[in-house]
């Protein structure tokens, strides 16, 4: 732990002092997003990136929270790659990309959740998976809205509104190994959010 | 929970480890459900494979089509994650007893592992106060998950666990499940036990126990 934060602190620093003006530039977040439910958080928030020239790929790095009252108190760090392979566009509001394939990890920061399995106490391979970090699929659909008045008068680029849908390895494990008992509406979940984009 | 005795005889399913075998499940619940005269259903822990609240969620779903009820012990699977929490809201306490036709049976947690041997599981001290003679109660049976015959129950209890119940007037008998295969203790042994197949395995036992007397049979579906 202690040496994740004296990465965490170098690279704040290089961030702050290190690095030219241009790379700076490319720090700084294209979108806000807002997230509820969906795997990451009851609420969850954080920053954009737009990827490749096409502006078709998205890294999103939110910060996600569940209160006692839904299960919690959970902290949970999300990191999140998808793209936009297709794209329909709509008169007088803006774009619609429709299916939205991606994959996210999350770290569920709890005293009862351990990173792996320590070798100490249970035999290797005896539990195959992490408590903490969890790898997830997720397909999303968005619609970007950039044409509305009220987009440019609230000082925005675009305002998109998205669902997304994702399962994890244990619940795909458990369909698999299932069907049809278990069916896909079981092991997917939904999350629903907006990205702003300044 | 009490009841009084109509008749001696118990007669009760035995059975565990379902973890990811969702699709065993209706196939054990259609033949447990064609059985006569079954007072309730033993599930000897190992309900999930991650210990996740969804996991409880489905197999507690899927159970409820039991015509009768259901008793689900801690498996150590289901303390993985935050599984002790989520099996502390679904199910109640880790530790529990009830009395049914005379017989108590008492459930707890033997999955010394995931306590890192601490020595504090099975809960000797729990188990002393639970098997205090008590009115009305003529018969001790015992359910956990993991069996003392298993390098997951912490081996330096084993010998006063053990003597615990052989010093029990009216012990008739200890079952477990996380194996996966079925084992019993010879005849003659003190300590009699008897071990479940899973229900991955499409296997559980039915327990008949009249005057204390304890028979079984293995059931294949």
């Amino acid at each position: 732990m202690n040496a994740y934060f004296t990465r965490c602190t170098l690279l704040i620093l290089v961030l702050c002092f290190g690095v030219r003006a241009n790379a700076q530039q490319f720090l700084i977040p294209d979108e806000l997003i807002l997230q509820h439910a969906g795997s990451i958080g009851y609420v969850s928030a954080g920053a954009g990136y737009k990827l490749f020239n096409n502006e078709r790929g998205n890294l999103d790095l939110l910060y996600g929270y569940v209160p006692k009252s839904k299960g919690g108190t959970l902290h949970i760090i999300t990191a999140k790659f998808a793209y936009k392979p297709f794209v329909i566009n709509v008169n007088k509001l803006g774009k619609i990309y429709p299916f939205n394939p991606g994959l996210f990890f999350t770290y569920t920061a709890h005293p009862d959740l351990q990173l792996k399995f320590s070798k100490d106490n249970w035999p290797k391979g005896y539990y195959y998976w992490s408590e903490a970090i969890r790898p997830h699929l997720s397909f999303s659909n968005e619609l970007e809205l950039t044409k509305p008045r009220f987009i440019k008068a609230a000082g925005l680029k675009s305002l998109s509104v998205y669902s997304e849908f994702n399962s994890n390895e244990w619940y795909l494990v458990n369909y698999f190994q299932n069907v049809p008992e278990v069916s896909v509406k079981d092991v997917f979940k939904l999350g629903i959010g907006v990205r702003m984009r300044f | 929970m009490s009841v009084q005795p109509k008749n001696d005889t118990l007669k009760f399913i035995l059975s565990g480890d379902t973890q990811r075998s969702y699709k065993e499940i209706p196939g054990f619940i259609e033949k447990v459900n064609s059985l006569d005269k079954v007072d309730f259903i033993l599930v000897a822990g190992d309900i999930t494979e991650f210990g996740s609240s969804k996991e409880m969620e489905g197999y507690a779903t899927r159970m409820k089509k039991m015509r009768v009820p259901v008793i689900t012990v801690i498996g150590n699977h289901d303390l993985t994650g935050r599984g002790s929490a989520s099996y502390v809201r679904m199910f109640g306490d880790l530790n529990f007893s009830f009395i049914f036709k005379g017989t108590k049976f008492i459930c707890h947690d033997t999955n010394s592992r995931e306590y890192k041997y601490n020595g504090q599981v099975p809960d000797l001290n729990w188990l002393a106060q639970e098997l205090k003679p008590t009115a009305g109660v003529k018969g001790y049976i015992s359910v956990g998950h993991v069996p003392p015959l298993s390098e997951d129950f912490d081996q330096k209890l084993v010998p006063q666990y053990k003597a615990q119940f052989e010093n029990t007037q009216g012990f008739v008998a200890a079952l477990y499940g996380h194996t996966h295969t079925y084992l019993t203790s010879e005849p003659g042994d003190r300590f009699n036990y008897l071990v479940t197949g899973s229900v991955e395995n499409k296997e559980f036992i039915i327990v008949t126990v009249i005057n204390n007397k304890i028979t079984h049979e293995r059931v294949f579906y």
